[in-house]
């Protein structure tokens, strides 16, 4: 008897042992998955997208219902929001035009805000609510890399963690801390645009910080809207983040941090884009290396 | 054959607790509540119960693979679930040999083990920094919302599986 004791001990030992040298291996400063780990979430991934179809039929069988209910209200304001939409976008493709044109007599056809979607579709939500994790069905053969921004229609919803060949993992914005910056800037007229650093996700107020470098910052409104600048060398310029939903100094009194309220829903997301950035890092990595 | 079904049934859990909070309405899973599905450990608790014997330790191995595949697949950081539900059901292992298996024991370990598991995940999350959490809240919106629908979901799971565990436990574990 005194011997098994001796053994449960040991082998609960043991298996703390393996529990902190699994934890900080999977903490450590690594780039990607190790081979075996892509392996299983490829399959579980592929079990999953055969499971995801009927179990997201039946689920969406009850807000389809809800929906119904206001689909006619939300009818009349769609359509008179549509007619407004129709001289905008008239408008939009001719600024478009005429911008093309002048970058080609400026010979400077790429542009930070240019970038190739892939499109996605989620499969599953992790369970595991502290961890703000989604998996996608595109990965590295579909030319998917960690890093990438990945938004909705409604604007960014998080950036790819980690890849494996068909799928791959996002983190939400809601899930980012310090080590996921997002350079962001404010547009105003007159190049007075706020820049400023996303800094953390504020559970308590549910809004990301924004973190204001420039002096400019005394005018800034509610409802203003927040778009990543591209200055971060990863993300394209001009993808909306969120919206200004208060302004407080921060607790040193020398720079103020804006509330950004997320544009896209962090709940509700079936479809995503994940943005490509065409200007290569390549170049900017050497621009780096010459300054 | 028949000794991959318990394997399979779980890999499913696995899987399907990814999509679990899709089945939630989206006002519950908007509010502060957090409730986590712990489908897996659930379904260990019946088949360290009524599959395992008391020198086999079937429930724990598979609380160990499966507690691991949801590290990779889920979070990330490997070894969290793996240990906790090993542990959990080792625990919940030795306490049935000390009760008679009725559904009211199974509520009961199933009660401890959902409390149990939770609590060392928050303890290992707290300290590694993946949340910062305060116990008191914790205690409120997750704990309690997390036990009372793993209890609903462990009561729906009941009937269908304790005479197939019973079975299938004979037919397997006594010639070996």
């Amino acid at each position: 008897m005194q011997f098994f004791r001796k053994k449960r001990l040991f082998i609960i030992l043991i298996g703390f042992i393996i529990l902190v040298a699994l934890i900080g291996f999977s903490l450590g400063d690594r780039k990607n998955l190790s081979t075996p780990e892509q392996f299983i979430k490829d399959t579980v991934g592929w079990a999953q997208s055969v499971i995801h179809t009927p179990v997201k039929f039946a689920a969406n069988i009850f807000t389809n219902i809800d929906d119904l209910k206001n689909t006619y209200d939300e009818n009349k304001l769609l359509k008179e929001k549509l007619s407004q939409y129709k001289g905008l976008i008239y408008e939009v493709q001719e600024i478009k035009e005429e911008n093309e044109q002048l970058r080609k007599t400026l010979e400077k056809t790429e542009s930070i805000r240019d970038f190739n979607p892939i499109q996605a579709a989620v499969m599953s939500r992790t369970p595991e609510r502290w961890v703000e994790q989604l998996t996608i069905n595109k990965g590295e053969q579909d030319g998917v890399k960690t890093d990438m921004a990945v938004i909705t229609a409604d604007g960014m919803v998080g950036k790819i963690q980690t890849t494996s060949e068909f799928t791959s993992t996002v983190q939400l914005l809601t899930g980012f801390d310090q080590f996921n910056r997002i350079s962001a800037t404010i547009s105003r007229k007159d190049g007075k645009d706020i820049f400023g650093m996303i800094e953390e996700f504020d559970e308590e107020t549910n809004s990301l910080l924004f973190k204001i470098i420039e002096e400019s910052d005394k005018d800034l409104k509610k409802g203003e809207l927040v778009v990543s600048s591209g200055m971060g060398g990863v993300f394209p310029a001009g993808l909306l983040i969120g919206t200004v939903k208060e302004v407080v100094p921060d607790q040193y009194g020398l720079t103020r941090t804006a509330l950004i309220k997320p544009a896209a829903d962090m709940y509700e997301i079936n479809n995503v884009i994940i943005v490509d950035r065409t200007l290569n890092e390549a170049k900017t990595d050497e621009q780096e290396d010459t300054e | 054959m028949k000794r991959l079904y318990l394997p399979l049934i779980l890999f499913l859990f696995v899987i399907s607790e990814g999509v679990a909070l899709e089945l939630l309405p989206p006002k519950l899973v908007m509010s502060d509540l957090l409730i986590i599905p712990h489908w897996v450990l659930i379904f260990l608790v019946f088949v360290s119960i009524f599959y395992d014997k008391e020198q086999t330790y079937y429930s724990v191995l598979y609380g160990a693979i499966f507690g691991l595949l949801i590290d990779i697949v889920y979070t990330g950081v490997l070894g969290v679930y793996m240990f906790t539900y090993a542990l959990v059901i080792y625990i919940i292992h030795g306490l049935k040999k000390l009760l008679h298996a009725n559904i009211h024991v199974t509520l009961l370990l199933g009660f401890i083990g959902i409390v149990l598991a939770d609590l060392v995940i928050y303890l290992i999350f707290f300290v590694i920094g993946l949340t910062e959490m305060p116990g008191k809240d914790y205690l409120i919106y997750r704990v309690i919302p997390t036990i009372l629908a793993n209890l609903l979901f462990l009561l729906v799971l009941y009937p269908f599986f304790k005479k197939r565990l019973i079975k299938w436990s004979e037919e397997q574990l006594t010639n070996s």
